[in-house]
């Protein structure tokens, strides 16, 4: 049954393929002779977007956090090293003023600190009054039991377990000398997506008492701090010395996730 | 003028060809899971946001047998999931898995997995479509990484023809890798053993086939319940820990300690080529098993399956007609199935020479 298909193949890559270029020619020609003929009535339909930026960036000790070199001590005195960091934002909401809320469409991005353009991402929204801004630190439950996924949700990014389905919500990884783990490792993968192990986080960020206006083609940027240094006590304490590992769901997860939900703030907005 | 009309025939033929030959028409051939009369439907449609196809199936099919999904091209997902087994590990406890390694439990058959809610032994997997990462990707099973699976089938013209035929962009990417992974296992199905034509009014059991399912509908259809014969639960059923793998079963996902010890109650069908059985593959003779539940079971531990707490009580005539019953359950029409097999295989008959 191959060797028949081979052939078909062998059939198809002869015949088809140059009549393929000839049509791709034959398109771009018709393409370039309307830009000729009508391109002064393509100008009048151009609808200009209203563009939403995103950008996160990563502190620790009120430094920009920069990986694998600078070391770093958190508010139990023990001192550390990162070698990664990465995080899913999922499910991305804006209010307006008068209460609408606008979700960016398939809402799933990768946040990892040491590719720059994954911390930055944009999308159009309808111009309006906006004054508060949410998204979920971690991929919905939905996701999580849906089957294979592509994108930033491909499980060849690392961030799913696969002997318990379900994504990695918040990767940190690292070294330090209070670590008994080998290699004085410190390693937090935290996920779980149901019930008391749910570790998904909303993340409610104002835009101000009057809001941020949006008009028509404008471009607006909300950086967003990120304060790892959070991670330690935000809301229960993380001790390297006690707990440098936590790569299963449960109630440690959940903690972890906890704290790491309070270190997101807006820093500025700019718009152009 | 001249210039005129060759713009306008040079637009016509332009539009003639952009509809003509603007993309290669890529036709795919839609199958249906059959639902087979009188059995529960599923409860939620794995073929949902993975439309089941005929190219996809094939696809699906040659991966499940390429050896080249594992790291040294010994292991593909066949050499635990032997069809003549319905698709267990034959007469192994363990399966073997790359560079002299064990797994740690015995190798479920694979069969009516749309039934199936959760996968593994502790339910680990959510979802048909993700199993596939675990055992490719664990160090003593296939031991692969995913990026290294895909560039091995980017290299190869014939899984990008057959990814192009599967999947409309054709990608080779791991959502297709996995998707047409899960076409082809959620696809085989058991439901033509002596059982199932019995029930369909084709067929007639013999009077100890008769008396022994009347011994399992007393004794053990309340978790190996007909016609899946299993409720997919998850249960402790009296086993004596092995103090090596101290496998906590369920309790491992969930972290709820009333899930010690439990695990999923494995489907009776075709399990007369199952053996061994248990998940930890202990026991390796339906008599064991049936023994297990008449004089085995650790009362000891606090999360045994109530049904378990009173022993099974059959006489040893009950025990046999019981076995009788077990053989109906075979399905042959899944274990010789040519559609199951290993694509290109042909089915040779021995001719005797002399």
């Amino acid at each position: 049954m191959f060797v028949s298909n081979q052939e078909v193949n062998k059939i198809y890559e002869i015949k088809l393929y140059p009549m393929r270029l000839i049509s791709i020619f034959c398109l771009s020609f018709f393409l370039i002779s309307q830009l000729f003929f009508i391109g002064a009535s393509a100008q009048l339909n151009s609808q200009p977007n209203t563009i939403i930026k995103i950008t996160f960036l990563h502190t620790i000790n009120n430094q920009p956090l920069v990986l694998d070199s600078t070391a770093y001590t958190n508010c139990w005195n023990e001192t550390f090293t990162l070698s990664r960091l990465s995080y899913y934002v999922s499910n991305i909401c804006l209010q307006t003023t008068d209460k609408k809320v606008i979700k960016e469409k398939n809402s799933y991005h990768l946040i990892n600190d040491e590719d720059s353009a994954s911390r930055s991402f944009s999308f159009n929204i309808p111009p309006s009054q906006y004054n508060s801004l949410s998204f979920l630190i971690g991929v919905d439950s939905l996701k999580n039991v849906s089957g294979a996924q592509t994108g930033a949700l491909d499980p060849l990014n690392g961030m799913f377990w696969t002997w318990n389905s379900g994504y990695i919500m918040f990767k940190m990884e690292g070294n330090s000398p209070q670590s008994s783990i080998v290699n004085n490792k410190i390693e937090y993968h935290i996920g779980g997506f149901s019930g008391v192990n749910n570790s998904l986080r909303n993340i409610q960020l104002n835009l101000g008492d009057n809001g941020v206006s949006l008009i028509k083609g404008s471009i607006t940027e909300i950086i967003i701090r990120a304060d790892l240094d959070k991670i330690w006590n935000a809301q229960h304490d993380l001790k390297i010395t006690t707990t440098a590992v936590c790569t299963t769901m449960g109630a440690l997860a959940a903690g972890i996730a906890d704290n790491y939900s309070k270190a997101f703030e807006i820093i500025k907005i700019i718009q152009e | 003028m001249k210039i005129k009309i060759t713009i306008l025939l040079l637009l016509i033929i332009t539009i003639a060809t952009a509809f003509i030959y603007e993309q290669p028409p890529h036709k795919l051939t839609y199958l249906k899971l059959i639902i087979p009369k009188g059995w529960p439907k599923p409860s939620s449609d794995i073929f949902a946001s993975n439309p089941l196809t005929e190219e996809g199936f094939q696809l699906g099919r040659k991966l499940f047998y390429d050896g080249r999904l594992s790291k040294d091209g010994n292991f593909p997902c066949a050499s635990c999931h032997q069809q003549f087994a319905a698709f267990t590990s034959y007469a192994h406890d363990f399966s073997h898995g790359f560079n002299n390694t064990l797994t740690t439990r015995n190798a479920p058959g694979l069969f009516n997995l749309a039934w199936m809610k959760e996968m593994h032994w502790d339910g680990g997997i959510n979802h048909l479509e993700v199993q596939p990462l675990s055992p490719l990707t664990s160090d003593n099973e296939m031991a692969e990484t995913i990026p290294d699976i895909l560039k091995k089938l980017n290299e190869d013209t014939t899984y990008v023809r057959l990814f192009k035929a599967a999947f409309k962009d054709g990608i080779i990417n791991s959502q297709h890798l996995l998707k047409a992974l899960a076409q082809f296992t959620g696809s085989i199905q058991s439901y033509n053993s002596k059982y199932d034509k019995v029930k369909r009014g084709q067929d007639t059991f013999t009077i100890s086939e008769k008396l022994g399912y009347q011994v399992f509908l007393a004794n053990c259809n309340s978790c190996h319940k007909e016609p899946l014969f299993t409720d997919n639960s998850f249960r402790n059923n009296g086993l004596i820990i092995d103090e090596r793998l101290q496998d906590k079963g369920r309790m491992a996902i969930t972290g709820n300690p009333a899930d010690l010890f439990k695990f999923k109650v494995p489907s009776l069908r075709n399990c007369t080529v199952t053996l061994p059985y248990m998940h930890d593959g202990r026991m390796y003779s339906i008599s064991k098993v049936i023994e297990h539940y008449r004089t085995g079971i650790d009362t000891t531990k606090t999360t045994l399956d109530p049904l378990l707490k009173k022993r099974l009580t059959i006489s040893k005539q009950e025990k046999a007609d019981l076995y009788s019953f077990l053989l109906t359950l075979k399905d042959d029409e899944l274990l010789h199935n040519p559609r199951y097999q290993e694509p290109g295989y042909v089915r040779k008959l021995s001719i005797d020479n002399h």
